[in-house]
């Protein structure tokens, strides 16, 4: 059997990278708000990485739907899917948080640039000037929304998948929170080498904020990907030969273990814990520990897809 | 009134949650618990008795014309398994691999636009190409894995026992009566007087994949033949 050509495979690559840079986008989002709430409070504007999120979230999200849109059958027809809705579909209801998630992000991202964008603006269009006024106001509000609907499209990606009953793999409750939380990492990773890239400070308080919470989430999306596995292969049946078809000797076996595994999630695990006990943090070992992440999650998100629709029930 | 941020956010998460709980528990059961109208007097469901099939191929090549299905993609096939014994007393096993008809249909589910439906009149599962986008989430969420992307519409596509091009005419299914053997048995659930029916209540008949909740409307009859397979 190929790896990447096999009978019962509907969905390819491209859904696995629309599901990439969906839960991508949403992490960034995350960990931006987390950033201002918590670390940088009105300067968050100035911070490389808060920037960094603001353009990575936007562009993740359009490109991850560009994407869907283009792996359609029928492209040209895709507003019919913004059109008609099917409350006990999950894509109907992800295109109604992405539509609203697109929405409150620009919100929040005007809100947190209202002063540049004032500035560049001056007395030009006094509209606008009002309207972004109004907009801080409502600020608390706008972020709130924003947080979860941002969990919402991170978890919305795992339980894409987790309503094809066909699939064990895939037809699984931990999924969304698998997909959640490695998303998550992931907009943490590209949020900091979106920040560094920006010539953002690699030792600042946001490179230590992050981290500090990127090493417990690492160790939650394994204990979530030892629980997924072990789940399967307790369940017997199918589920069983679906895992176990999963974690072998083929060629996704060894994506998984040293793609996802290895470099995913071990080397940012270890490289984070050596970056707190010494004494200063560097650009190139911020620039490589979120690569690996990044590319860890981006392996894992194909490994899920691919070895899930291998083995029907 | 002063409304905390925490409130506010505590406030619509439960409201999140609870619209999603709903969303998802008024799927499958519900449906037909719940359901306002009259039902339709009409069930449509197929048998297919693996004893009289022979593996003649007689109803997809049938399928292939009366429903202008193109090479590459069939409504409908036939499975062999075996040859099982020595020759010259060997046999081998065919079931039939096409729409199941579920009552509740996973495809019908998952579709974002409400192109795959049951038609209430007949529960037939259809679709709708006109609002088909070819998102193929029908095709992966199908655990029989009987839809295709027709190459000419670009969109899902599937049997749907002759519904446009036979039914509506008052014929049969064309693979029922192509079948040299009569095999296939085609008719209403809801009509004890039905052939369907009947043959049901004499013999032992299987649906695939049970389990799966989906209650499927394509009715086996196990071969007798062969050996016994664990």
């Amino acid at each position: 059997m190929s790896a990447f050509h096999f009978e019962g495979l509907v969905w390819h690559w491209p859904i696995a990278i629309y599901l990439f840079l969906a839960g991508l986008s949403a992490g960034a989002v995350f960990f931006a708000i987390m950033l201002k709430h918590f670390k940088l409070y009105h300067e968050a504007w100035h911070s490389p990485f808060v920037q960094a999120a603001a353009i990575i979230a936007p562009v993740a999200v359009f490109g991850g739907l560009g994407i869907l849109v283009f792996d359609l059958t029928r492209p040209l027809d895709f507003w019919k899917i913004l059109v008609f809705y099917n409350t006990t579909s999950v894509m109907s209801m992800g295109v109604l948080v992405l539509m609203a998630y697109q929405v409150v992000l620009f919100a929040w991202i005007a809100c947190i640039f209202q002063r540049r964008i004032s500035q560049l603006l001056g007395k030009r269009l006094p509209i606008v000037q009002r309207l972004l006024n109004w907009l801080v106001l409502q600020e608390a509000a706008i972020t709130g929304i924003l947080v979860i609907l941002a969990i919402s499209l991170g978890a919305y990606t795992g339980f894409l998948l987790s309503a094809l009953i066909g699939f064990p793999l895939l037809n699984n409750p931990v999924l969304p929170l698998l997909f959640l939380i490695s998303g998550l990492s992931s907009g943490a990773a590209a949020t900091l080498l979106g920040g560094v890239l920006l010539r953002g400070n690699p030792n600042g308080v946001e490179v230590r904020f992050i981290h500090g919470i990127e090493i417990p989430l690492i160790l939650v999306e394994i204990g979530l990907l030892f629980t997924f596995f072990v789940g399967l292969i307790l369940s017997g049946g199918q589920s069983q030969v679906a895992a176990l078809n999963a974690l072998g000797f083929g060629f996704w076996g060894w994506i998984f273990w040293a793609g996802v595994v290895g470099m995913g999630l071990t080397l940012p695990l270890a490289f984070n814990l050596w970056m707190k006990v010494s004494a200063d943090r560097k650009f190139a070992y911020v620039a490589v520990t979120a690569s690996f992440s990044l590319l860890g999650v981006f392996l894992l998100r194909n490994f899920i897809l691919y070895t899930g629709q291998m083995t029907g029930t | 009134m002063q409304v905390s941020k925490r409130q506010f956010l505590k406030g619509v998460g439960a409201l999140l949650t609870g619209v999603s709980v709903y969303g998802a528990t008024r799927t499958l059961q519900a449906d037909s618990l719940l359901q306002p109208e009259p039902e339709s007097e009409t069930k449509y469901a197929m048998v297919h008795d693996e004893n009289a099939c022979i593996g003649c191929n007689a109803c997809v090549q049938a399928c292939r014309e009366v429903n202008h299905i193109p090479e590459g993609v069939t409504r409908v096939k036939i499975e062999r398994k075996g040859p099982f014994g020595e020759y010259p007393n060997q046999s081998y096993r065919f079931s039939r691999v096409s729409c199941q008809h579920c009552e509740a249909a996973p495809c019908v589910r998952v579709c974002p636009t409400g192109a795959a439906y049951i038609d209430k009149e007949t529960g037939i599962v259809a679709v709708n190409s006109d609002r088909c986008v070819g998102c193929q989430y029908c095709i992966a969420a199908c655990p029989y894995q009987v839809r295709y992307i027709h190459p000419e519409t670009r969109t899902a596509d599937k049997c749907d026992f002759c519904q446009k091009s036979r039914l509506a005419q008052g014929l049969l299914p064309t693979c029922v009566e192509a079948c040299p053997t009569k095999a296939l048995t085609f008719g209403n659930l809801k009509d004890p007087e039905s052939d369907l029916v009947k043959l049901l209540k004499a013999k032992p008949s299987y649906r695939a994949k049970v389990d799966l909740g989906t209650r499927p409307k394509l009715f086996h009859i196990q071969t007798i033949d062969g050996e016994i397979m664990l």
